[in-house]
């Protein structure tokens, strides 16, 4: 089933994974926000996005379409976001 | 029934020692200067295919990094300035020098600037920590360091603690004076007081025992372990390669593996030998490399099966969504059948090839071929065979016995594609490199990998038999990382396991700890594991226990440990 989300509680939904998640080796370095870029930050490395996009997809009920995505919007939060509600929406 | 856990040892590991007639100090070649070598052959070198590749395509892309295309002509020059550099200040006869560069295009070119000035290239790792960095530069004995640009922030703490005067060449760095003044013990050369390239004769015949490369692995004693790969060793593995796929200067050819890795030595020399196109696969773009493989039209690609199983999770991995692939190579850890085959639908123009081979042995030294027909059925437990061994190259399976055998233990290797020891490390040389009285003079690297060769002739990788692990294909010694952990937590015992793990391949690691003070902070302890580990290196939790569980034999049952994890 399809959970309809709001971009903000997505936001939220993916900061405090994040906040959570984040791997050992890959400290965070000051705050998260929707800007942020996950990987340039160093919040996450591609495995860990992995397990986002997994998390994402199990909470919204979607799979989520990266067949043409741009990999610079794709690691910023709020992009990453966008994407993941266009896929909810097709 | 063999194992399906190739990360947990299944059998004893062999004994060191008196069956094997080892060489002795005076033979171990590689722990000297090269010059100090008597007996010498001339060689093509490993820079030889891409100096021939300039003069060929000279307008022809080299290399796109960044957005960015360099033709043959460009990179050459950029290279020969390094190289020029090099020389003038640094005439000396020492065989390495340092690069600390990111896959940028001062990465490249440094390189092959490196061995342009007749030195092997020691590749160090922005990403890593500064401490390890500096352990690796001063293992290396260079005396020269290349930077590329994105590295520079590093040196303010990289060079306090280097006694010996280095000379700092930075090609992408206009003014030194504040590096001059902070560290006045170094020399610091900035892109304006760098040499013309232009005229420097990059024609370099090489002695064929000259360390071409120089790489670090993690080493279970605490401390990297210098591999050392001799001209004569790449240009065999160069040799085989450039053939067997007929690379041409068509190819649009993949590069996503750090310097560090020696994967990306295939990378780059395969590619430059035939004058091909090497295509930096952005750091956000290994993500999402299927757009990027599309978009840039690769027709080869080289990564370890990790990435396949990222893409497929992604849902990226459709069938007939690489047209352009004509190679599919993956290497550093083990293949599993199911990534295999939806690779070759989604590239069903492309041969998939899965290699092996341990950095001592050069990049790879053995590969079995992917036939959707055949192969499913030929396959271990879930994972593709490693194949044969390279033609010219050896390989046998000695048992815990100590006898070589037909079918399942230790795998040996020798041949021309085999290196001769460690850096400046006589005894882990010992240990690793043995000769047998029936096959004389031949030098044989134990690989630590337990492997069973098939009726069919073809050999499986079963796992190892000490506590190395394969982490994303980056090789880690388990020991090294608890070494690291009970040096910062004062734990009486320190236990480290590969976890998750699935289809034979470790995502990561945790520890479990004993007598650890309750006012020791987990994340103190992980802390200051990030200050001194590579991030694939640092363990994501730390369990502390009362006691560690014992097996028969009154060791510490990491097998148990790993179930406690399954049961959290």
């Amino acid at each position: 089933m399809t959970m309809a989300m709001s971009e903000a509680h997505l936001v939220d939904l993916v900061i405090n994974w994040v906040r959570s998640n984040h791997r050992p080796g890959n400290s965070p370095n000051g705050d998260i926000s929707s800007d942020t870029d996950l990987i340039a930050s160093g919040m996450l490395d591609s495995f860990g996005f992995i397990d986002l996009i997994v998390f994402i997809e199990s909470r919204s009920g979607c799979r989520i379409d990266l067949t043409d995505v741009d990999p610079s919007e794709f690691c910023i939060v709020k992009g990453l976001c966008r994407i993941t509600l266009r896929s909810q929406q097709n | 029934m063999q194992s399906t856990e190739p990360l947990v040892a299944t059998v004893p590991p062999v004994q060191h020692g008196e069956q094997f007639v080892r060489r002795t100090d005076s033979q171990q070649r590689s722990t000297r200067p090269v010059l100090a070598v008597a007996t010498r052959t001339k060689h093509r070198g490993l820079i030889q295919g891409f100096l021939e590749s300039a003069e060929r395509f000279a307008s022809r892309d080299a290399l796109v990094v960044d957005n960015t295309s360099l033709t043959y002509r460009e990179l050459r020059d950029r290279a020969a300035a390094i190289a020029k550099t090099i020389l003038d200040q640094e005439p000396d006869l020492l065989p390495l020098a340092a690069m600390l560069a990111s896959r940028s295009a001062t990465a490249y070119a440094s390189v092959l600037g490196i061995l342009g000035a007749g030195k092997g290239y020691v590749p160090l790792n922005p990403k890593f920590p500064v401490d390890r960095t500096r352990k690796m530069l001063l293992l290396s004995g260079c005396r020269v360091l290349v930077v590329g640009g994105e590295a520079l922030g590093h040196l303010p703490r990289l060079l306090p603690e280097i006694d010996c005067s280095l000379t700092v060449i930075m090609p992408d760095c206009g003014d030194a004076a504040e590096l001059r003044a902070a560290f006045p013990r170094h020399r610091f050369v900035s892109s304006g007081q760098m040499s013309q390239g232009e005229g420097l004769a990059l024609d370099t015949e090489v002695d064929s025992s000259a360390v071409a490369y120089l790489l670090f692995t993690s080493g279970s004693t605490g401390e990297p372990k210098g591999v050392p790969i001799h001209q004569s060793n790449v240009r065999s593995y160069i040799e085989y390669i450039k053939d067997r796929y007929e690379i041409n200067e068509q190819d649009r050819i993949s590069q996503q593996f750090d310097l560090t890795f020696d994967l990306s030595v295939h990378d780059m020399f395969v590619c430059w030998e035939r004058g091909a196109c090497l295509f930096c696969v952005p750091e956000k773009s290994v993500m999402l490399p299927a757009k990027f493989i599309r978009d840039r039209g690769l027709t080869m690609w080289f990564s370890v099966p990790s990435v396949a199983a990222l893409i497929s999770k992604m849902h990226l991995l459709q069938p007939g969504c690489f047209p352009s692939l004509r190679y599919s190579l993956f290497c550093g850890e083990p293949l599993p059948a199911i990534h295999a085959q939806h690779w070759q639908e989604a590239a069903p123009n492309s041969i998939v090839e899965n290699l092996y081979g341990p950095t001592e042995t050069t990049i790879a030294i053995s590969h079995y071929r992917w036939d959707p027909v055949k192969s499913p059925r030929e396959c271990l437990n879930g994972i593709v065979p490693i194949g044969r061994v390279f033609a010219g190259q050896q390989a046998c399976i000695v048992d815990y016995e100590r006898n070589q055998v037909s079918e399942t233990g230790e795998l040996f290797l020798a041949g021309s594609q085999v290196t001769d020891g460690y850096w400046n490390n006589p005894e882990n040389t010992r240990r690793q490199f043995v000769r047998f009285p029936e096959t004389g003079e031949t030098s044989w690297y134990r690989t630590g990998d337990l492997v069973r060769r098939g009726k069919n002739g073809w050999l499986y990788y079963l796992g190892r038999i000490d506590q190395q692990v394969k982490i994303r294909g980056y090789r880690v010694e388990l020991q090294e990382i608890e070494t690291v952990l009970r040096k910062a937590s004062g734990a009486e015992q320190v236990v480290v396991v590969p976890w998750p793990v699935a289809l034979g391949s470790a995502d990561g690691m945790v520890a479990f700890v004993s007598g650890v003070a309750n006012t020791m902070d987990d994340q103190h302890i992980l802390n200051h594991c990030r200050e001194t580990l590579p991030g694939y290196m640092v363990p994501r939790s730390i369990y502390r226990v009362d006691e560690m569980p014992l097996n028969d034999n009154g060791k510490i049952d990491r097998k148990k440990l790993m179930e406690l994890l399954g049961d959290a």
